[in-house]
């Protein structure tokens, strides 16, 4: 049963492991252990792990983590010819992994590629062919804009490509980086049907403005930082309660590319997402806590 | 005066049918007790008709029907392209669509999504294209049954019986029953919709005495698929998904469950639930037999 928006608790928020170093088991047990109850996986935590495939799949069916979903599907739409088959054989070892996994969505971004057509009958022909790939294995696809996109970087121009495809399985996912990289309003998400978000990523960044294509990459890649350590926390305040009150009722989880936190103790990190998310469940949603960083009497944990 | 047929096909009206959709070629089940099977399908009014010539594989008939019974255990291939482990309750392993082009409807599904399955023929054997459908499930196309059937070139006929014998009481295909998992409806649909033109039908169209569920209805109006989620209160129950059973139309259900109990067949008799009735009827099932449905439906 759907909790209703003042129920809404800190269940909904989940670390993503491409925040974390170390091996797969360390990074299950620092996020379960920070007071999580799902993660966000990526095929790279997966496949590199040294007792291989089956390993990883048990430990995290054994981790008593949820998985919030399964990243990441790149470059996949606009492509023809061999291009295309290349990619639909990548897109199925995604889904197969995803599959295994327990992982009820894939995350697919949009096409960087300079060979990728503008075309959106194309586009849209090439969505509706991953997500039925997806469908028999009861894996949902989440379209993402990204900042960089060739065609589509921003998350009305994915919703629109979405809406196209139109497919039952098939739906949107929204990254807090990339609506601010590209200072895309809120009124943005107007159209978008809430039920058709499948995954909503937060992460917060340390400057203003991204002003070139490159400047957003690597800022993307390497500087993100948990919601509320950044200097976006009010605009990702508007976006969790706009999302919040459009309806949304599915996760949320915590895409945080950050160097430093690639080399600094997983519990650490652990803790500072943690707290991200208590400012998020009980400030942005409910009621009023201190930043993170600020001083707490008590956590929940 | 109307049957639940003649409803079905008027409410459709004409389907586009992308692949040229003409009905089933063959249903295929898969068991390690392909004889207690057979037994199950010889009492439902199936003859033994063929057997394959180089695995442990029987061709059963009667009227337009044909079901395979595949005891074979390919252990050669592993991983996505391997077959299920064979165990002694029979799966409902593969549906074969009777189709106007089988390379170009297994290229035009392929193109839209559609798995391939990798089959491996012997010397001489028929290559039949297939893709997977749901949970373990294959979906075969199947074009030669005009001229000449694709029983002809893998099969050889069991001597001194009927290659055709006639069907019990008018019985045919009617439908597959699938299992689908809680709020999979839309997806099922948009899968047969897609791939091969099926239609939902209605939500007041029902057939049988089973009317849980929603169901399409192929754009050649002879089958229909119907979709079921599980119950409200068995929410914890397998989420498995996969085919559960086949459903035979006949013109008179309750003359039929007469002769068929006249020959062995048990049906689920509940005084609450399911039961046999005018609509339709639900053979018992065993441990070497699965369950089928006979539906009311005139044909």
């Amino acid at each position: 049963m759907r909790r209703t928006a003042m129920q809404r608790n800190v269940a909904d928020f989940g670390m993503d492991t491409i925040s974390l170093a170390g091996p797969l088991e360390a990074k299950l047990a620092a996020v379960k252990e920070a007071g999580f109850g799902q993660i966000m996986l990526a095929a790279r935590d997966i496949v590199g792990h040294p007792e291989g495939i089956e390993a990883a799949v048990h430990a995290v069916r054994s981790s008593g983590l949820r998985v919030t979903g399964f990243q990441v599907l790149r470059d996949f739409e606009g492509l023809s010819g061999h291009l295309h088959s290349y990619k639909v054989d990548i897109a199925k070892q995604m889904i197969l992994m995803a599959r295994d996994l327990g992982a009820p969505v894939l995350l697919a971004c949009s096409s960087t590629s300079s060979h990728a057509t503008a075309d959106a009958d194309a586009i849209a022909r090439d969505l509706r062919k991953l997500a039925l790939l997806a469908l028999p294995h009861g894996i949902r696809v989440a379209f993402e804009g990204l900042s960089w996109g060739r065609h589509i970087n921003e998350v009305h121009q994915a919703w629109a490509a979405v809406e196209q495809a139109d497919c039952p399985n098939l739906g949107l996912a929204i990254d807090s980086y990339h609506q601010f990289a590209t200072s895309t309003p809120l009124s943005a998400l107007e159209d978008v049907d809430p039920e058709k978000i499948y995954l909503v990523q937060l992460s917060d960044f340390m400057w203003q403005e991204t002003r070139t294509v490159q400047e957003r990459i690597d800022t993307a890649r390497h500087f993100r930082v948990f919601p509320g350590e950044g200097v976006h926390s009010q605009a990702l305040a508007e976006l969790v309660r706009t999302l919040d009150g459009m309806g949304y009722q599915g996760d949320y989880s915590f895409e945080v590319f950050n160097d430093d936190y690639q080399q600094l103790p997983l519990p650490y990190v652990a803790q500072r997402a943690w707290n991200s998310a208590l400012w998020l469940a009980e400030g942005v949603l409910q009621r009023a806590v201190p930043l993170p960083g600020h001083p707490r009497i008590k956590t929940l944990a | 005066m109307s049957t639940p047929m003649m409803a079905a096909r008027e409410a459709l009206g004409e389907l586009p049918n992308p692949l040229g959709l003409q009905g089933v070629e063959f249903i295929e089940y898969a068991t390690s007790r392909p004889q207690a099977l057979g037994q199950a399908l010889e009492r439902m009014g199936f003859q033994p008709v063929a057997r394959h010539r180089s695995r442990e594989v029987l061709l059963y008939r009667q009227g337009d029907m044909n079901i395979i019974v595949n005891a074979h255990q390919d252990t050669e291939r592993t991983g996505l392209h391997a077959p299920p482990t064979l165990t002694e309750t029979p799966v409902l392993a593969a549906i074969a669509f009777r189709v106007g082009n089988a390379a170009a409807a297994y290229r035009r599904v392929l193109e839209l999504g559609a798995w391939a399955v990798h089959t491996e023929v012997e010397v001489m054997e028929l290559n039949i294209p297939a893709i997977h459908g749901v949970g373990t499930s294959r979906i075969y196309f199947v074009d030669r049954w005009k001229e000449f059937s694709i029983y002809d070139v893998d099969f050889v006929p069991i001597p001194t019986v009927n290659p055709r014998p006639p069907a019990l009481q008018g019985l045919h295909l009617f439908g597959v029953v699938q299992y689908i998992g809680l709020g999979r409806g839309a997806d099922w649909i948009h899968f047969y919709s897609e791939l091969f033109g099926f239609a939902e039908l209605a939500p007041d169209q029902s057939f049988g005495v089973l009317t849980h569920g929603r169901i399409l209805a192929s754009p050649c109006g002879t089958l229909h698929w119907q979709l079921i989620e599980p119950l409200v209160d068995a929410l914890d129950a397998d989420p498995e998904e996969l085919l559960q059973r086949v459903a035979f139309g006949t013109p008179d259900v309750l003359a039929t469950v007469n002769a068929l109990r006249a020959r062995g067949v048990e049906f689920v008799e509940s005084p609450t639930g399911v039961h046999t009735g005018t609509r339709g009827a639900l053979t018992r099932a065993d441990a070497g037999s699965p369950s089928f449905e006979l539906v009311l439906d005139a044909r």
